[in-house]
C-alpha cells in the first residue's frame, strides 16, 4: 500500500507541477507575459536556442519534468531594476526513497543543486548566443521534488530551490577559480518548504554526472534527437 | 488493455523499486547516482514484442503516463509569483 501510494504521489507531484506534460516548444515562457521590453527581446532573439534548451531536456532528461512557463528570461521576485537571467524550472520525477529521506534539509537541497542545478546552470553557460548577450545578467535554476514523508499525506508537499548567479560568478565557479564558499555567498538562494519560504540554507555542492550519465532502461530517444 | 499492462508494469517496478530502497544512510544515495529513482518507476506504457520481451519506452508514453493525474488533488508547492517576476 505504502509503495503504491509512493508512486502514486509522484504521478500526482509531476502532474501537479507543470499542470499538464508539455513539450519543449509549450514551456517557453510567452512573449506576452513578460513585463519588459529587454525580457521580450532576449526572448524574441534567442528562441532557438531556448528551444535547444528545453528539447534536450525533453528528450535526453525525462525524468525532469519542465514547469508550466519554466524557461525564459525572468528576474528574482523584488530585484531592483530589470537584471534577466536565463532561467529554468524542473521538477525530479522522484518518489519516496528511504535513503534521500534521511538527509537534512541542507542536505538535500546540496544534492539536488549538486544533480541537477549544476548540470542544467552548464548547459545554460554552454549556449553561445545567450551567454554572450550583455542584457543577460546570469543564469537560474529552479528545482522541486517530493518532500520526503509527505508521498502518503493527504496533500504531497514539494520542497523547492530557487538559485540566482551572476554571469561572472557561475563562469568563475564552473572554471574553478573561486571556491564553493564564494560561489554560494555570491548567489541568491531560496528554499520553500511547500510554499512556506524557509530562505537561506547551507549549501554544498559536489560532483554529480548523473544527469549526464543516465540511461533510463528501456528508453528510446525520438529519432532526430541526440542526447 | 494499454491500462492493464501498465498496471502491472507499475506494481511490478515499484516492488523491484520498494526492496532495493532498504533502509541505508543517505551517503549512499548521493555515492550511488544509478540508485537514484528518477523516471525507473513505471510511469510507462510499455511496448512489448509478444513474448514480452524488447520493451520500449518513447518520450510520448512518458507524457501520457504523466497526463494521468489519478488523485485529483493537488499537491502543495511554491508558486511562481514567490520566486520570479516575467
Amino acid at each position: 500500500m505504502h509503495a503504491w501510494a509512493g508512486a502514486l504521489a509522484a504521478a500526482l507531484l509531476l502532474a501537479t507541477a507543470g499542470s499538464a506534460v508539455a513539450g519543449p516548444q509549450d514551456v517557453l515562457i510567452p512573449l506576452d507575459q513578460y513585463t519588459s521590453a529587454t525580457a521580450k527581446n532576449l526572448a524574441v532573439a534567442h528562441q532557438a536556442e531556448l528551444l535547444k534548451l528545453s528539447a534536450h531536456i525533453y528528450h535526453c532528461l525525462p525524468w525532469l519534468m519542465v514547469a508550466k512557463n519554466g524557461i525564459g528570461f525572468p528576474h528574482p521576485k523584488g530585484a531592483e531594476g530589470d537584471d534577466r537571467y536565463l532561467s529554468v524550472w524542473v521538477t525530479v520525477d522522484q518518489t519516496e526513497d528511504p535513503r534521500f529521506g534521511q538527509l537534512t534539509l541542507s542536505q538535500r537541497v546540496s544534492a539536488m543543486f549538486s544533480r541537477h542545478g549544476m548540470y542544467l546552470l552548464k548547459q545554460m553557460t554552454q549556449l553561445p548566443e545567450i551567454s554572450g548577450d550583455a542584457d543577460v545578467h546570469g543564469f537560474s535554476v529552479i528545482v522541486g521534488w517530493l518532500k520526503p514523508g509527505t508521498a502518503d499525506a493527504p496533500q504531497q508537499i514539494v520542497e523547492t530551490l530557487a538559485l540566482f548567479v551572476d554571469k561572472p560568478v557561475l563562469s568563475d565557479f564552473l572554471a574553478k577559480r573561486i571556491p564553493t564558499s564564494e560561489f554560494t555567498e555570491h548567489a541568491t538562494l531560496n528554499v520553500f518548504d511547500g510554499k512556506t519560504r524557509v530562505g537561506r540554507v547551507p549549501l554544498q555542492v559536489w560532483e554529480d554526472n548523473f544527469d549526464s550519465t543516465f540511461k533510463l532502461p528501456n528508453y528510446e530517444v525520438d529519432k532526430g534527437q541526440h542526447c | 488493455m494499454r491500462s492493464r499492462i501498465t498496471g502491472a508494469t507499475l506494481s511490478v517496478a515499484v516492488l523491484l523499486l520498494t526492496v532495493g530502497c532498504s533502509a541505508q544512510d543517505g551517503k549512499v544515495w548521493m555515492e550511488h547516482p544509478t540508485h537514484f529513482a528518477s523516471g525507473e518507476h513505471a510511469f510507462f506504457s510499455l511496448k512489448n514484442n509478444k513474448d514480452g520481451s524488447n520493451p520500449k519506452v518513447t518520450r510520448l508514453d512518458i507524457d501520457d503516463a504523466r497526463n494521468q493525474n489519478w488523485w485529483g488533488i493537488y499537491a502543495i508547492t511554491v508558486e511562481p509569483k514567490q520566486i520570479l517576476q516575467n
